[in-house]
């Protein structure tokens, strides 16, 4: 029986037992299953609004909704865990079975099933920082996806035609860039893309300045940095919109975040990594430097070779005039002179027959090319022509018809209007003795003066005795 | 400036390159050895002219897409650029 009095199943009946005059009636109240639950989802959501909890992730599902389902655990406990898929989208990496993580979220119950659960707003690996993981990660993932393979980088361009340039305006790296270009190449062109580098939303700013410059028409390579700082500042450099962008600018690409030691993702994607971006503008520079060498070293080996050739070819020149002239000193001047005028005209003759020679040749393969074009197209010429000639004789007779018709419409309008027409009623012109202007009015002449007046029909040479 | 036989400064360059190589070896005739010399001289030039070419300029893409030359303070070198954040 004691045994029995131990257990603390009966402590209550015990206590009620008792007498307590008043129990709290709720105690009597026989609440239903959804009661019952709402009272514990109110207790729970109220008292684990938010907390943070560690343990080790299990049964990792995300179902196709995008929400992520999973178990975390230690030695003697579980609780059930979702995370709905706008957080889980903007976690740095990837939660997996067997990671130890640090979650924080809100307890919520489940009623249907009777379950509680924790729904995270947020987790991140434990000991091993969030970001490296995620940077191992992605590395993984882009690498997979190709996109740090050799075949892919591309060389920079021999000469560029504009640099693109994707930084801060404020940072340093604008400056060291400038500051070296002006000193190497003083004729450099620039278009800088002015974007944020680090904080909130510099991913997405830096992607779409990629986008933007590798646009800009003759861009041709584009330097995408900025000065060194922490690695969190260099962290949107590590962002896969960034890697993304880089990997689709359609021009070569140099990476140029300030740190000499740690790899941005940035710099594996991009065609050529720097260290900073002054070494990137060194970078584009001494490519410069490169190709003008390389040019006048070839324009000199270009003269050289050509020289040499020609001297060569006057030694032996001299050689031979030298061996045929080999009969003293006068003579051999005498010699060395008919010899050369002897050559010359000998070349002169050469010349002059290897020319003939190519005029017949040339005059030859004009003729047969004329007669062979002209005996296969003139028989079709002379057809096109013929049909041609009928179609045009057609069109030019009933062009000329109506042009007639139109001609003696235009001549009886022109008749009506004529002045003739009109000294055919009766009326006179007069002009002054010169023809040059037609009198209108009488006090324009005086008397003593000589006029001509129109008729109809002939004219008639007139005095002019007085006028009124 | 523009020959329409050269394609681009770097296939201009490539051809000297060869042009060079093939006057070095010596064994073509000396006319086409002059043609070949008339036209590394042609090349020769036209990269030299590339090379000077351009005219130094900056200019700034704004977030609208439009090129606008860059404010003075960017192109001249007021010493040392201000406060370098950490390295570089």
């Amino acid at each position: 029986m004691s045994s029995f009095f131990d257990l603390p199943f009966e402590e209550p009946a015990f206590d009620e037992s008792a007498g307590k005059p008043a129990p709290d009636p709720e105690h009597h109240r026989v609440l239903t299953v959804s009661q019952l639950t709402a009272r514990i989802r109110t207790l729970l959501e109220e008292q684990f609004f938010e907390v943070w909890v560690e343990g080790e992730l299990s049964n990792c599902r995300v179902w196709t909704s995008g929400h992520m389902y999973f178990t975390l655990k230690d030695k003697n406990a579980q609780i059930k865990g979702v995370m709905f898929g706008s957080a889980l989208r903007l976690l740095r990496f990837k939660p997996a079975d067997g990671l130890r993580v640090v979650a924080r979220g809100k307890v919520s119950v489940y009623a249907p099933k009777g379950e509680y659960q924790i729904a995270c707003e947020h987790m991140e690996p434990e000991g091993l920082g969030a970001r490296q993981l995620a940077f191992e990660q992605l590395k993984e993932r882009l690498s997979a996806a190709g996109l740090f393979d050799p075949q892919r980088k591309r060389s920079l361009p021999a000469l560029p035609r504009k640099i693109g340039i994707v930084t801060s305006l404020e940072g340093a790296a604008v400056r060291d860039i400038i500051k070296v270009l002006s000193r190497r190449y003083a004729n450099a062109h620039l278009v800088i893309r002015p974007t944020r580098v680090q904080g909130e939303g510099a991913a997405m700013d830096i992607m779409r300045a990629i986008r933007a410059i590798g646009r800009v028409r003759d861009v041709d390579v584009v330097i995408i940095g900025r000065g060194g700082g922490s690695i969190e500042d260099l962290w949107a450099f590590n962002e896969e919109v960034v890697a993304r962008a880089i990997a689709g600018c359609p021009v070569p690409t140099i990476s140029a975040v300030g740190h000499e030691t740690d790899w941005t993702i940035a710099d594996f994607v991009a065609d050529v990594r720097a260290a900073t971006p002054s070494a990137a503008a060194e970078l584009v520079v001494s490519r410069k430097d490169d190709f003008c060498a390389r040019i006048d070293r070839l324009t000199h080996q270009l003269n050289t070779t050509m020289q040499a050739r020609l001297h060569r070819l006057e030694a032996r020149l001299r050689m031979l005039e030298a061996r045929s002239g080999y009969a003293g000193a006068h003579g051999r001047i005498a010699m060395r002179s008919r010899h050369a005028a002897e050559l010359s005209h000998e070349l002169r003759r050469a010349v002059r027959a290897q020319l003939a020679r190519r005029e017949r040749a040339y005059h030859a393969l004009r003729l047969k090319l004329e007669t062979f074009d002209l005996r296969r197209r003139l028989g079709t010429i002379r057809a096109r022509l013929a049909t041609a000639d009928g179609q045009l004789g057609a069109a030019f007779m009933s062009a000329h018809h109506t042009r007639k018709a139109r001609l003696g419409a235009a001549a009886a309008r022109l008749e009506s209007l004529s002045p003739l027409a009109v000294l055919g009623r009766g009326y006179a012109v007069c002009w002054d003795a010169e023809r040059t202007r037609v009198i209108r009015d009488a006090s324009t002449v005086n008397p003593g003066d000589r006029v001509r007046v129109r008729l109809e029909r002939g004219e008639l040479d007139c005095d002019v005795r007085s006028h009124d | 400036m523009s020959d329409p036989t050269i394609k681009d400064f770097e296939a201009a360059l490539t051809e000297l390159d060869t042009i060079v190589k093939k006057l070095e070896d010596g064994d073509i005739p000396l006319e086409q050895s002059l043609q070949l010399f008339e036209r590394g001289v042609q090349l020769s030039r036209f990269c030299h002219a590339r090379l000077e070419e351009a005219e130094r300029r900056i200019e700034i893409l704004n977030e609208r897409g439009q090129l606008q030359d860059a404010p003075a303070g960017l192109l001249t070198d007021e010493g040392d650029a201000p406060k370098t954040r950490g390295k570089s």
